[in-house]
């Protein structure tokens, strides 16, 4: 058997087609193991240095503390305890729908078929490995026309004080025509910072005509901690998928957006910034394919890396030859903070049809030292000085978050100083 | 009296290159000296070199401020100490508002001081009223820092900066540089009211005419790397007419 594939008894075994799609991903991943360094799209990530040890998935209910976290915003919030959905707030919206996800499994016939069908297990190995232990996460229903005021909080919360756990979530998220809604996924930890654990995710969104999801994550893992995330978003006729993704926390880090803009006037804003430290490296990579004419897709992502941290940004755009009159615009940049701090970018357009507006680009650089002394020559110390001028460069990514509460929420997570306060 | 500023015997530079050659000058507290030197002779490298900038090397001699030793402290301990520097070449900082900028500096003085921190709106109020004085809208002051600034709203800027700070002493580097007959006034103004008993302020500048408005007690010829005249007021009257060549041969 491969590292990381244990057999554990698994609730729902006794649903066939759960048992297959999990036997599926068995299978996939025991082909694909964990990817090598040669693999392509890992080459600069490189995970299997993080694998040196196994993780085996947690027993049911292990280490529960619930201490309900509390969110400096107002939320709806979905507590996952150590993998495990813990619980829900009882004044959901009108017209919202929260299941787990082996509930929605267990009780809703019609979402075989929506489950697993944007995240291949034959392209992404970790999604196959998600997929052998399918079962927990959790499953949002927005009904058609219904507008969420309140953002959907989903907080995956480790205690973290059993060593090399795996927890593989899953989130099935359907946007009916016409709905809008905010999620915002959080992932934070307590307890001892040292251990490593190993949290493997997978979002399979489908967001329907005319509806609209903004989607917000902040990754606050333990410093020892991987973190292997992959959102994959289908996009209807004049839908929008608008998202944010802070990474700063883990050892190993990646949130792998794919979008399929599949109709006329589907719409992604992917933006994204990280912060990292140490050695740790961390992986921002995209994949938007625009399939119809007058898609429109942009993205920036900005990064802060310091210590002999190593950022990753892999950036795709793909325009099919029928989709004419597509705009599909990319943004990387990052400052490097440190000699030993590396960034590795790839961007990649895949233009396959004429009439298109498209466009990559990526620039690096470090502290200005001008700025920096003319701070300190006011008596702003120099770590606050460093601070204020990573802030204002991460401001304009962060100002592309359109809910005001969240936008300093994740402003003060980018922020080392601020959150001390 | 203890001095507010004591440079013995100086020799500093940047980049390996030595510029400032044997500088002596003491300010007292009350006293106004201005340096004026041909361009290239190091005014520049003195202020960088009294602030702290990093590259600037000092080689030998001793500095002192207030009694404490000046070269021993960082850039930002200086600033909090009361030294503040006008600069020549004020510096863009996008991103970072002229309020948030001003407060944190504020706040970074005030805990050095163990002074409580200074409330948001009160802040804001004192800056809006500082820079109404200098002809800086709130317009101005909600943007960034020197961001789409021109020259000499730079220096304006600066001079709200030295308003909000309050510092013992004030090194003006080319305060009046690039600023309209009118704009001079209100930064002289701006600089004058801060100017008491117990301050200190030396000024940078080409032209005498700043020195009609900010009356030195002592004019400086600095030539060589170190002062080669001082004299009155009249003696920057009396360079102008005359031009370096004058003082500077005499002396070398
Ligand atoms: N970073 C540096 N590297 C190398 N040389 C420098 C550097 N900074 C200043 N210099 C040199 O040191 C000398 C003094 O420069 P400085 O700027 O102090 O002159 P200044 O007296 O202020 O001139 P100005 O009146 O033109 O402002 C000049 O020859 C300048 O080229
Ligand atoms: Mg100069």
């Amino acid at each position: 058997m491969s590292k990381l594939l244990h057999d554990i008894k698994l609730i729902g075994d006794d649903i066939p087609w759960l048992k297959d799609m999990r036997s599926a991903g068995r299978d996939a991943f025991a082909v694909s193991g964990i990817p090598q360094p040669k693999a392509e799209a890992w080459k600069y990530t490189k995970p299997i240095r993080f694998f040196a040890e196994d993780f085996t998935p947690a027993p049911r209910g292990e280490g529960c503390l619930n201490p309900n976290k509390n969110l400096p915003f107002n939320a709806c919030k979905i507590y996952f305890e150590n993998g495990v959905f813990s619980s829900c707030d009882d004044d959901l919206p009108q017209g919202v729908e929260v299941l787990p996800l082996i509930e929605a499994i267990m009780f809703k016939p019609e979402i075989r078929g929506k489950i697993g069908a944007l995240a291949d297990v034959s392209k992404h190995p970790f999604a196959a490995l998600n997929q052998a232990y399918l079962g927990e996460g959790v499953y949002i229903k927005v009904a058609a026309g219904t507008k969420v005021e309140k953002p959907l909080a989903i907080i995956n919360h480790i205690t973290a004080d059993q060593e090399l756990r795996q927890h593989s979530l899953r989130n099935l998220v359907i946007m009916d025509d016409s709905s809008q809604a905010e999620i915002m996924e959080y992932y934070c930890y307590d307890g001892e910072l040292k251990s490593s654990y190993f949290v493997n995710m997978v979002n399979e969104i489908y967001i329907s005509e005319n509806a609209s999801l903004h989607h917000y994550k902040l990754q606050s893992e333990a410093y020892k901690a991987a973190h292997i995330a992959l959102n994959s978003v289908f996009v209807a006729a004049s839908g929008e998928y608008k998202s944010f993704c802070l990474q700063k926390g883990a050892d190993l880090s990646r949130n792998e957006t794919k979008v399929i803009l599949s109709a006329e006037y589907a719409k992604a804003e992917v933006d994204a910034a990280y912060i990292m430290n140490g050695w740790a490296t961390i992986d921002t990579t995209t994949d938007i394919e625009h399939l119809k004419p007058f898609t429109q897709s942009s993205q920036l992502v900005k990064g802060v890396i310091g210590g002999q941290a190593k950022g990753v940004f892999q950036g795709k755009i793909h325009i099919a030859p029928q989709a004419v009159k597509t705009e599909g615009y990319q943004l990387h940049k990052a400052m490097l903070l440190s000699d030993e701090a590396e960034i590795d970018v790839k961007p990649e357009l895949e233009i396959f049809a004429d009439d298109v507006k498209c466009s990559h680009g990526a620039a690096s650089g470090e502290l200005n030292a001008d700025q920096l002394f003319y701070m300190r020559s006011r008596g702003i110390g120099e770590e606050e000085a460093r601070q204020i001028l990573i802030d204002a460069y991460l401001n304009d990514v962060i100002a592309k978050i359109d809910n005001q509460e969240i936008r300093q929420f994740m402003s003060m997570a980018a922020n080392p100083l601020k959150e001390r306060e | 009296m203890e001095p507010l500023l004591e440079i013995e015997d100086l020799y500093a530079g940047v980049e390996g290159k030595e510029i400032i050659k044997g500088f002596n000058l003491v300010i007292n507290p009350g006293e106004i000296h201005a340096i004026m030197g041909p361009n290239g002779a190091g005014k520049s490298t003195l202020s960088n070199v009294l602030c702290g900038k990093p590259g600037y090397k000092v080689t030998s001699g001793r500095v002192k401020f207030k009694g404490k030793d000046l070269l021993k402290m960082s850039a930002e301990e200086r600033a909090r100490e009361g030294l503040f520097m006008f600069m020549q070449y004020p510096v863009d900082i996008p991103g970072v508002s002229v309020t948030s900028f001003l407060k944190h500096a504020v706040n970074a003085v005030r805990k050095h001081r163990m002074e409580p921190e200074l409330d948001t709106m009160e802040f804001i109020k004192l800056v809006r009223e500082e820079g109404r004085k200098l002809g800086l809208t709130p317009e101005m002051i909600k943007r960034d820092v020197n961001v789409g600034f021109s020259g000499g709203e730079k220096k304006k800027l600066e001079t709200l900066q030295m308003s909000v700070l309050k510092p013992d002493l004030a090194i003006l580097d080319e305060a009046d540089s690039g600023l309209d007959v009118d704009a001079i006034k209100i930064v002289a103004d701006g600089v004058n009211a801060l100017h008491t008993q117990d301050k200190g302020l030396l000024i940078i500048t080409h032209y005498q005419k700043l020195l009609n408005y900010i009356v030195p007690h002592f004019v400086h010829i600095y030539a060589g790397g170190k002062i080669v005249t001082t004299g009155g007021r009249e003696l920057a009257l009396e360079l102008e007419e005359k031009g370096y060549a004058a003082f500077v041969k005499d002396n070398q």
